[in-house]
């Protein structure tokens, strides 16, 4: 029992709680499952992590690349094309990455959104702290 | 360890002084090189035959006709003397050619190897920023800084995935993956 409440009180409590919680999970359920577009959302199945460039990493080179492409009903990627690039030694690899990634195949009833996803590769470096003998 | 993967490095980044054949006057005519000592050294220093190299290069030093066969001879031995793991003394090599010529790059570049063999990056640096200033665009050299820099401030790589779909301006944000290694 909560203190300084009755019986009836903490009744009420839980149950308004118990209504939210249901609530939450519905809006989950229909966020994963439809886009605010009405097509189905897509989910990643493979993901392909890029390397980091050689030459980019040797040169201290970061930056980003926005990669955005069609999902084919089967999880295929399709149409890939770079939109955003702060350097092109990191677009080839973004490229290859998203070539060979997969999401799950749609069942047959669902709706494709004909939406573009759209997958953002930042590429840093952190420097790596040593630790020094006194 | 650490000078396992330096050697690793150093048969990609030293750079040898050429050898040419001998000029002459009439282009249908090949001669061999005039030091063949000298010729021999540079292509087993090249083929990584570090011992042989040198002892044909010293030689060809012995032999030498002239400032320029000198120059080749001592800027071969600085790269020779380091590939055998002599820094101290591919360091006076290195030395011989670049006081007599300030603007010979690749002994900069050999220098900087040597520098950092000896763990002299302070030194290492300024080689390679002379260098740099006499050749902007030479690989070898960038991949030399590149071996400075991770000797003296050292990264890990990291790639970190955004995921959003795309309906005309509206982005709706998914974070999905972070990799690291």
């Amino acid at each position: 029992m909560l203190p300084g409440t009755s019986a009836t009180q903490n009744a009420i409590v839980l149950a308004a709680l118990a209504f939210l919680g249901i609530t939450t999970l519905c809006s989950a359920d229909v966020d994963e499952s439809q886009s605010s577009e009405g097509g189905t959302e897509r989910k990643p199945l493979f993901t392909m992590i890029p390397d980091y460039p050689k030459v980019a990493r040797r040169d201290r080179i970061e930056g980003e690349v926005q990669v955005c492409f069609d999902v084919t009903r089967e999880g295929r990627t399709r149409r890939i094309a770079v939109r955003k690039s702060t350097h092109r030694v990191f677009e080839k690899p973004a490229i290859r990455a998203v070539r060979v990634s997969t999401y799950l195949p749609l069942p047959s009833e669902a709706v494709m959104s004909g939406i573009k996803t759209c997958r953002t590769f930042r590429f840093t470096l952190e420097p790596v702290v040593t630790e020094t003998e006194n | 360890m650490r000078h396992r993967k330096f050697f690793h490095f150093l048969s990609v980044t030293l750079l040898l002084a050429p050898f040419p054949a001998a000029p002459t006057e009439d282009a249908k005519t090949v001669l061999g090189p005039e030091n063949i000592y000298l010729y021999d050294g540079a292509n087993a220093l090249m083929a990584q035959n570090g011992e042989e190299g040198v002892r044909l290069t010293l030689l060809g030093l012995q032999m030498a006709k002239g400032g320029r066969e000198e120059k080749i001879a001592h800027s071969n031995l600085c790269a020779g003397f380091l590939l055998i793991n002599q820094p101290e003394t591919a360091l006076e090599h290195c030395n011989w050619v670049i006081e007599r010529d300030e603007g010979h790059w690749r002994t900069y570049n050999n220098r900087a190897l040597v520098y950092m063999r000896l763990e002299r990056f302070a030194e290492a640096e300024e080689d390679i920023r002379k260098g740099q200033a006499l050749r902007p665009n030479s690989k070898k050299l960038k991949i030399v800084k590149g071996m400075y820099l991770d000797e003296t401030q050292p990264v890990t790589p990291r790639i970190e995935l955004d995921e959003r779909r795309k309906a005309d301006e509206d982005l709706e944000k998914q974070p999905t993956d972070v990799a690291g290694d």
